[in-house]
């Protein structure tokens, strides 16, 4: 609770609609206690008298009455309306949706089908339809109002009371023998009332608003007792001549709706789960970049090369240093493996190419990444676009959430063509339809207008690779492409890159936690653990004889057919939060040859034998009979 | 895409039905004997005795609600009697006037609602973005009827770039510019708060959406930051719009009353407060039911929408 007030005061506009709310309120609840004139005591020797002339503080209104005191004593009415208004409706909707959520079945479909039927009614209009039925006054306006907000509750709170009722807490407590009636007040109701909260205070102002609106219709509160809608209703006639009758109560009613809204929007952030992260911000178009350091120099002649690359994520004052240094580089028609765990930094890396990590929370805070000498991280966004997709294509992983749901996959590979080249759509298209074929998709010539949802896993991901072979692309970067399919469908997607590579000389870096597909398609691996190389070198090298023990450990967990009796040995412990690194080895904690100076400084990546790198100072003894 | 229409309007069938049923009892709620009550100071004993035979008032309940549904089905509606007139005609040319005035204000609060959600979502955090939240902020909380009134002190009687009020010039043509010059301020006034609360839901649409993977490959595609936006996000963000936009059309129909009321504009909501007020039950009751019959099949109109949209829906 005091987590909740916090996160509401730290919502500064939130705050200052709560202060406005509580000083209006105060208002009204002193109202009787001040020295205000009598709201309905008609003067009309004094009528349309302008604020501070006379006596009266706001002046007078068309029959003389004190403005500043029926100002107060119909904020004091219409608030009074509002809030009732809102708590019949939330305590008659959120029992209908209780109700129906907890029992379901024909109860559910029996109260839903009504729900909906009213819901199917423009809402002011079902207002009218009950005051016409129960005739003008304030009490039927009050009636109508929370009538017609029923609905809304109701539908609110049986969704939510929907997913309690299925808990096993509740069955819990029906298997040990508790009533309906004491289930849902000591089960359901405490887990319902945060949607309640949330659900009044999104109404509340616009349930202030609507009976307003009935008093203004002249359908409320009838004179000469008189809320904040009839006033304005009265000053209406006489808007042109003296507006300030009318600016006043309007004025009162935009300020007291504008701080619940406020308030309720402050409400509903401290609420909701989903928005208490903050994670609902949106990644700009190319990853924020926020370099100290001095930024490395192009060493080699490397397509691509990545030097000292440090990819962060700020969340919340923690920082994630998902790439702390990373130095990579492939030529023309080579292939690189990135191999590591889940979190061990492998996409972050790579989305770092081309400014595509999200951000916020990513920042690449040091590093260059050349792609023939020019660095991309400092490029504009204009040049970044330029390259993205036309000389450094990706392939992702899951390609069901990856392409659009929307738009034919036809659609999509024309546009990634005629983005980078302007061609006719006719041609475009044929384009596409090559491209399908070259990735092996039967029918390529139906098939340009299928949806993704309507094809296979395997089909989706020929797709993203078609997608990323449509320019001619001079790297591409493939992120777990096999990942989510199954063995054969994976084993013909790894020989079609192969053969793309061959063919067309493409760079490749490939990012996989599964040494089989390295083994399969690399020239080189890079290992990484903990957003940094642990090693790298020639696969052969690598798998034969891996040097860092992390390497040696990761290759014992992967089960080999016909490897006999081998123990697969599971790494204990779990790879170090990349916000809480001390210096020294990062798998120091979980490896069995650790030393004293495995934690005492920085180890560098250092040249172990020919072509193969390591990051450790007691590296593993060449063992050939280790993989045997 | 014919097939799904039919079925649409099949299960449309019911909701009529639930309607209709929903006004009955609201009517049914009217105390007293119900010829007296419905026909208030027009209660003479001919049309006393009119009314109870005509809507078999002196019958059960269940046999009343049947006779009023068969009378409704052969677009006999009753008459008002405050007019001396069929309901039906009156409704139908008064709803013709609360059409163009809610049709025009749906379409600006459709245009201008989704178009400053995603502009507001593109430059989130961005100065654009703060200065968008806050009017919208004081568009969902300013009462429609106190805009209106604003309005017309300054654009119709300080700066008189419009009329004060009405449909039509009193004298002169009843021309399309004649219409526009008096429909430009009932039409905003009516849709700034719908506007306000599409752009909110637009905006969350919109923020939802940009964090998809989709919308990375468009980027990493090269896609111009424009289309990703215009394009990519705008449409996926559509199948969460669209259906705002329907409840939206149906506050626009009803919050017409209130800008009717400010601007005199002859519609069917100014029809229904003046018939409330003389107990012109009948009237009231004919209204309500061809309003909330339009807005159902309005609704039909969006679901097919929606289906177009997005190609995962069964059609």
């Amino acid at each position: 609770m005091s987590g909740f007030f916090k996160l509401l005061a730290r919502n500064r506009l939130a705050l200052g609609g709560l202060i406005v709310m509580v000083a209006v309120v105060l208002l009204s609840l002193l109202t009787p206690l001040l020295p205000l004139a009598n709201p309905d005591v008609i003067d009309t020797a004094n009528r349309f008298k302008l604020p501070l002339e006379g006596t009266a503080l706001l002046g007078t209104d068309h029959l003389g009455r004190d403005l500043l005191s029926r100002l107060l004593w119909g904020t004091r009415l219409s608030l009074a309306v509002g809030f009732v208004a809102a708590a019949v409706a939330a305590t008659l909707g959120a029992t209908i949706g209780i109700v129906a959520g907890f029992y379901g079945g024909k109860t559910d479909n029996i109260i839903m089908r009504g729900v909906d039927m009213l819901m199917a009614f423009p809402y002011i209009l079902l207002a009218l339809a009950i005051v016409a039925a129960l005739g003008p006054g304030l009490m039927n306006a009050l009636i109508a109002v929370s009538a017609v907000n029923i609905p809304f509750f109701a539908r609110n709170i049986r969704g939510v009371t929907v997913g309690i009722a299925h808990k096993e807490f509740v069955d819990a407590a029906r298997l040990s023998g508790m009533g309906d009636l004491r289930i849902i007040a000591t089960e359901v109701l405490p887990n319902v009332i945060p949607v309640i909260v949330i659900a009044i205070s999104t109404t509340v102002g616009w349930m202030i608003l609507e009976t307003a609106g009935l008093s203004f219709l002249g359908l409320g509160s009838q004179p000469p007792q008189a809320d904040l809608g009839s006033m304005l209703g009265e000053a209406r006639s006489a808007l042109i001549t003296n507006p300030n009758t009318s600016i006043i109560p309007g004025a009162m009613i935009l300020i007291i709706v504008m701080a619940i809204n406020l308030l309720g929007d402050g409400v509903r952030d401290a609420l909701d789960p989903r928005l208490k992260s903050g994670a609902l911000s949106r990644p700009m178009p190319a990853t924020r970049v926020d370099r100290k350091a001095p930024i490395p120099t192009a060493s080699d002649d490397a397509l691509l090369a990545l030097r000292d690359l440090h990819t962060q994520f700020h969340v919340k004052g923690r920082v994630y240093k998902a790439v702390g240094g990373v130095d990579l580089s492939v030529r023309p028609g080579e292939c690189l493996g990135i191999i590591g765990e889940s979190g061990s930094g492998k996409s972050v890396t790579a989305l770092s190419v081309m400014g595509l990590v999200a951000s916020p929370p990513g920042v690449i805070t040091g590093g260059a990444v050349y792609y023939q000498g020019q660095d991309l991280v400092g490029a504009p966004y204009e040049t970044l676009r330029r390259l993205r997709g036309d000389s450094v294509a990706y392939i992702f992983q899951d390609p069901q959430a990856t392409l659009h749901p929307l738009y034919t996959i036809g659609d999509q590979l024309i546009e990634a063509v005629r983005v980078h080249h302007p061609k006719g759509k006719a041609e475009a298209r044929a384009h596409a339809i090559d491209l399908l074929k070259s990735v092996r998709i039967p029918n390529a010539e139906d098939r340009i207008n299928s949806y993704p949802h309507e094809l296979s896993g395997g089909m989706r991901q020929r797709v993203g690779i078609a997608m990323a072979l449509a320019n001619d692309p001079e790297v591409i970067i493939a992120d777990e492409p096999t990942t989510a399919l199954d063995v054969t469908v994976q084993a013909q997607i790894l020989s079609l890159l192969d053969d793309l590579r061959r063919e067309r000389g493409l760079a490749i870096i490939f990012i996989t936690h599964d040494f089989g597909v390295v083994a399969q398609l690399c020239d080189r691996v890079a290992v990484m653990y903990a957003g940094r190389i642990v090693e790298e070198g020639p696969t052969e090298a690598i798998l034969n004889t891996a040097a860092h023990p992390y390497t040696a450990r990761l290759m014992a967990c992967v089960p080999e057919l016909g490897g006999g009796r081998r123990r697969l040995a599971a790494i204990p412990g779990l790879p170090p939060g990349v916000d809480q690194l001390g210096i020294g080895c990062a798998f120091a904690d979980r490896c069995d040859k650790v030393q004293p100076a495995c934690r005492a400084a920085d180890i560098p990546l250092a040249p172990l034998r020919p072509g193969q790198k390591v990051r450790c100072i007691h590296p593993e003894p060449a063992r050939p009979e280790a993989v045997a | 895409m014919a097939g799904y229409i039919i079925k649409r309007l099949l299960s449309a069938i019911p909701v009529l039905l639930g309607i209709s049923i929903i006004v009955f009892v609201i009517m049914a709620m009217i105390p007293g004997d119900p010829a007296t009550a419905i026909l208030g100071s027009y209660a003479t004993p001919e049309n006393v005795e009119k009314l109870n035979r005509d809507l078999g008032l002196d019958q059960p309940m269940i046999q009343r609600y049947f006779i009023w549904l068969g009378n409704m089905l052969h677009g006999d509606f009753g008459r008002s009697f405050s007019l001396n007139r069929a309901v039906l005609d009156e409704v139908l040319e008064r709803f013709n006037a609360t059409l163009v005035l809610a049709g025009t204000a749906f379409v600006i609060c459709s245009l201008l609602g989704v178009a400053a959600g995603v502009i507001s979502a593109a430059r989130q955090f961005g100065l654009a973005d703060k200065l968008i939240t806050f009017v919208v902020l004081l568009g969902i909380s300013i009462p429609s009827f106190f805009l209106g009134m604003m309005m017309i002190l300054i654009f119709a009687v300080d700066l008189r770039w419009f009329p004060v009020s009405g449909m039509w010039p009193i004298y002169g043509d009843r021309d399309f510019t004649a219409l526009i010059r008096h429909l430009t301020l009932p039409a905003i006034a009516l849709a700034v708060v719908a506007a306000g609360v599409i752009a909110r839901l637009s905006r969350s649409a919109m923020l939802e959406v940009l964090r998809q993977d989709f919308i990375r490959t468009a980027r990493a595609k090269g896609v111009h930051e424009r289309s990703v936006i215009w394009r990519h996000a705008l449409r996926a963000a559509m199948v969460t719009i669209i259906p705002v936009l329907g409840i939206q059309a149906g506050f626009v129909l009803s919050g017409a009353v209130y800008i009717e009321i400010v601007f005199q504009w002859p519609g069917v909501g100014r029809m229904l407060v003046d018939a409330i007020l003389t107990r012109d039950i009948l009237l009231v009751q004919g209204g309500v039911v061809i309003v909330a019959a339009c807005y159902v099949m309005f609704n039909i109109v969006v679901d097919v929408a929606q289906s177009l949209l997005d190609p995962r829906i069964k059609t």
